[in-house]
């Protein structure tokens, strides 16, 4: 009860004070765009030969920000595996998971999650979506596949929590080489149209932005299931770690 | 003094933000288990990118993303004038992956105390670990 009353009242808090703020202020809502916003739009196709703005703002414009955001992101996973190393190597049991009902349903829907990860992730130079959205959709399947069909079985196919960190060292290694190379020739870091190719044989491909895409795809994608295959070993070995 | 809709609906969705904020200021702050603390930071963090969010949103008719459907730029002067603001949503995407690792990374600390200390009451927990640290 007691918790009924204070949701109400917040409720009415916020409707009331809102119906009196709207009435008696002068507000007034944006109905332009900023200057700064006018000129990302205007120029995305000239400057980055990608006809999505957020990509070209994220990848090129503000490219630097988002190179050092990914290191932040590769910090914070590695201090977390960090968290959860274990001597000896990763454990191998036997595989047990769900029911056969459950287990085709899984099949078509992580090659659904695949399929749509990998659109939103080579599509993000076009479309609404990129590197870090695609990944993670990926990431999804992995944690869909441990609890219905174990963790033994991604083990056993060759996905190891030692092969996904080099993926993911390879992949950031190659968004730094794509981010340094124009040094090469004397231009800035991160330099995209001056260096990189924006059209492939007439196909849009906006320079290093697909390039910058594909990677960090990768390094998502694999950092956040090498996450996942550490939260999944089983709660005895760590307290027995403890112990030790 | 006159009634709009439109004015409404953007205090309105101020005023859920700041109310939203400070639950989950209350839930930090407040709250003793070290779960319900990352429930809460999770909230504040997704009610500053929805902040975010609306500092770039234009009331015009029909509001479009900032995205071009031609590669020579032929819809130019109709996105220039319905298009919401790229800026806030690239700040949002990094903030969102950010913020995933980070609270990956608070998990892992979460569990990691649990395994230590049998606990994840905050202060429960920083007794434990004091009283260990003692002997």
């Amino acid at each position: 009860m007691k918790r009924v009353i204070i949701l109400i009242s917040i409720l009415a808090v916020t409707l009331l004070s809102s119906l009196v703020i709207s009435f008696v202020a002068e507000i007034t809502v944006p109905r332009s765009l900023r200057d700064l916003s006018k000129y990302y739009i205007a120029n995305t196709i000239i400057d980055t030969a990608s006809p999505e703005s957020v990509a070209a703002i994220v990848w090129d414009y503000r490219g630097l920000d988002t190179v050092y955001e990914t290191l932040v992101l590769y910090l914070a996973i590695v201090g977390g595996l960090a968290i959860f190393t274990i001597k000896g190597g990763f454990p191998r049991g036997e595989p047990m998971g769900l029911t056969e009902l459950s287990r085709n349903a899984t099949k078509i829907i992580v090659l659904l999650i695949a399929t749509v990860s990998a659109a939103i992730a080579f599509h993000g130079h076009l479309t609404p979506g990129g590197g870090f959205p695609g990944g993670s959709a990926l990431a999804v399947a992995t944690m869909l596949i441990i609890p219905v069909y174990s963790v033994n079985i991604l083990l056993e196919k060759g996905i190891t929590s030692t092969k996904l960190v080099a993926i993911r060292g390879f992949a950031l290694t190659g968004l730094g080489l794509v981010a340094l190379l124009p040094v090469v020739k004397g231009l800035e870091i991160v330099t995209n149209q001056k260096f990189y190719p924006g059209f492939l044989n007439g196909v849009v491909i906006s320079g290093s932005i697909s390039l910058y895409n594909l990677l960090e795809f990768l390094a998502v994608a694999s950092g956040f299931t090498a996450v996942a295959l550490y939260l999944s070993i089983p709660e005895e070995l760590y307290k027995g770690e403890v112990r030790d | 003094m006159k009634f709009v809709i439109e004015e409404f609906t953007y205090v309105l969705i101020i005023c859920v933000l700041i109310i939203n904020a400070l639950i989950s200021i209350y839930g930090i702050v407040y709250r003793r288990s070290l779960t319900k603390k990352l429930l809460s930071l999770t909230v504040l963090s997704d009610t500053v990118f929805v902040a975010i969010i609306l500092a770039g949103f234009i009331f015009t008719y029909p509001i479009v993303p900032p995205v071009y459907s031609d590669i020579r730029g032929a819809d130019k002067d109709f996105l220039l004038n319905h298009a919401s603001d790229p800026l806030p949503q690239a700040l949002v995407l990094t903030g969102i992956v950010i913020g995933l690792a980070v609270n990956a990374l608070i998990a892992f600390g979460i569990i990691q105390v649990y395994r230590l200390t049998g606990t994840i009451d905050a202060r429960k927990a920083v007794k434990s670990l004091l009283e260990e640290g003692v002997e």
